[in-house]
């Protein structure tokens, strides 16, 4: 690739894995020239989570137009792109398979290279959107409603996973407590609205560390603590306080995403943390390892909350990094529902 | 006037190249491989061989269902993002109508049948009147129970020719109720093909004259959506007693 090539580098980034459809234009991996979300959220209340087969036909319904809306705002056309990313997995396979068709015809019509983009790689990098002086290795904590994953990120596209979740994902444990308490969905952010008014001391949940040294997590057996405890207040009549069972379960959650960053930190002496996912913007748990981090000299990165949840903008900033490289992908490219980082 | 269909609406990969009323170029894959492994190298190699580019054409067109809900999006996505980007006038037709010109000609009524899961055919009756531009919707599409709509075709008391995916399979099933009034075309006929879909589409220009919004035609109701619909009535009934 020539200096010219990478000087003006304009991709257009597109995510459908779940029930956000987003699209962005990114320019030379930092101007972000615009973004576009449109969410499903509303859509998918009334059934108390996300229904794969509505997801995809509201992403069919929403794609062209969000593309559309997201050049137009960035006053260019097909024409001025550099590239096309697009999300091939993990996620809904139906719902993958929306923005992988359309971006792959979109790419091909236009003359321009499409580039596949791994979603667990794309919330890593929201993190160089806002911060290009990233210094590697670096390691990420990345947590969502599908993942918690421990990983090492040696250099552009080179990661080892550390640790991960052997059952429940934190984000999937805070939607189910959430359900449970009537909080509805999605979960996290209603649990950490509600513990505001709680007190996270009021009960003690389990930390599950699993075998010492583990850098794995477990959070099914810290649900069921809350429901346990929940029934068994049921079965002698008493009703708890619901806002001190969301802080006491946030609490425990983020205690033990902190002691396993903690752990990561000790073992591989990386000096900077950065933090990934939906969950990353929970407030407690970046004031909680902000603090810790703080005593140990080590930096904490995390995004802004808007490119923490699914969005166009992180998977444009993964698309330039493949671009540079020239990292490509063929006209045969699918949706991988199950795709792992490694 | 140049364009290319798209036909994803079935596990059959069907992507043409039309002028006007004439086929030009036909692509049919009919494997185990996904459609969005198939479609745009389809579609590339049969502009090759056509030696024609894609800045020729002046229309693209969609089958846009019934059939199976993700193959529709892919087919619907792929036309959509194509369109998009060339400017070009976009149009939809449904895939029984389509099927339909796989009976061109024939004197029986014409009933495309596409597996739709759960027992049910997603399928429609058509007649050709002789010289006819296009065949006479009798029956317009529906999702129907298979043993409810055979029992309605014998009652009609006509000859019947049966195209579409689920034709071979269902042939002694099909016989069984119907017998001799039963004429069942083979699968390299009676499948979807690019042919059809340009026969369709063609048809439906000279209708329009322009392009359309184009929107996923799934004539059923998401699963979820069902069942929550049933839980409103059951909520609902409740609170009158
Ligand atoms: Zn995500």
């Amino acid at each position: 690739m020539t200096e010219s090539q990478k000087s003006n580098v304009v991709i257009l980034g597109i995510e459908t894995s779940c029930d956000e459809t987003s699209a962005a234009v990114l320019l030379n991996g930092r101007d972000l020239r615009s973004h576009v979300i449109s969410s499903q959220i509303t859509t998918h209340q009334k059934y108390g989570g996300v229904v794969p087969e509505i997801a995809s036909r509201e992403h069919s319904l929403h794609f062209q137009p969000v593309v559309q809306q997201a050049l137009d705002e960035a006053k260019l056309t097909f024409r001025d792109l550099s590239a096309i990313a697009v999300t091939y997995g993990p996620g809904l396979v139906g719902s993958l398979l929306v923005g992988v068709s359309g971006a792959k015809a979109m790419a091909y019509a236009a003359g321009v290279p499409l580039i596949g983009i791994n979603h667990l790689e794309a919330h890593i990098y929201a993190n160089f959107l806002e911060h290009q002086d990233l210094k590697f290795p670096l390691l990420a904590l990345l947590v969502s409603g599908g993942h918690t994953h421990l990983i090492l990120f040696e250099a552009h596209g080179q990661y080892k996973v550390l640790g991960h979740t052997r059952d429940d994902a934190a984000g999937e444990a805070l939607d189910k407590v959430a359900r449970t308490l009537g909080l509805g969905y999605p979960g996290g952010p209603q649990i950490q609205r509600i513990a505001q008014e709680g007190n996270a001391e009021a009960f003690n949940f389990p930390r599950a560390m699993l075998e010492p040294g583990s850098l794995d997590f477990s959070f099914s057996g810290m649900k069921s603590a809350v429901l346990n405890t929940l029934n068994s207040a049921h079965m002698r009549g008493e009703t708890l306080s619901v806002p001190d069972i969301a802080a006491s379960f946030q609490q425990a959650v983020v205690d033990v995403l902190v002691r396993k960053a903690l752990l990561a930190i000790k073992e591989t002496r990386v000096k900077t943390l950065l933090l990934a996912g939906g969950v990353a913007a929970n407030r407690l748990l970046r004031e909680t390892l902000d603090q810790k981090l703080a005593e140990k000299g080590v930096c904490l990165v995390y995004p802004s909350p808007i490119f923490c949840t699914d969005n166009g903008a992180m998977i444009a900033t993964a698309g330039y990094y493949h671009y540079l490289k020239g990292d490509f992908a063929p006209w045969t490219l699918n949706a991988v529902p199950g795709l792992g980082l490694v | 006037m140049k364009y290319l269909t798209i036909d994803t609406t079935t596990k059959v990969t069907a992507v043409a190249l039309g002028e006007d009323r004439r086929l030009v170029g036909e692509g049919f894959l009919n494997t185990t491989k996904t459609h969005s492994e198939r479609i745009i190298p389809m579609l590339d190699q049969l502009l090759t061989a056509a030696d024609w580019t894609l800045q020729e054409l002046d229309m693209i067109g969609v089958v846009r269902g019934p059939g199976s809900f993700t193959g529709i999006r892919i087919g619907i996505a792929t036309a959509q993002g194509l369109a998009q980007v060339l400017k070009l006038p976009l149009i939809s037709v449904v895939s029984l109508d389509a099927l339909a010109w796989a009976g061109k000609g024939r004197m029986e009524d014409v009933v495309p049948i596409l597996d739709a899961r759960k027992n049910e055919w997603y399928t429609a009756r058509y007649n050709w009147t002789r010289g006819a531009e296009k065949a006479d919707c009798l029956t317009p599409p529906q999702a129907m129970p298979i043993d409810k709509w055979l029992e309605y075709l014998k009652g009609l008391d006509r000859s019947i020719c049966f195209v579409g995916d689920a034709a071979e399979k269902a042939k002694g099933r099909i016989e069984e109720v119907l017998g001799e009034r039963a004429v069942i075309l083979p699968e390299y006929i009676s499948l979807p093909r690019g042919a059809y879909a340009v026969s369709a589409v063609w048809q439906r220009w000279q209708e329009t004259g322009e392009g359309e919004q184009v929107e996923p035609y799934y004539i059923r109701f998401s699963e979820a959506e069902v069942n929550w619909a049933k839980k409103e009535e059951a909520r609902r009934s409740e609170g009158h007693e």
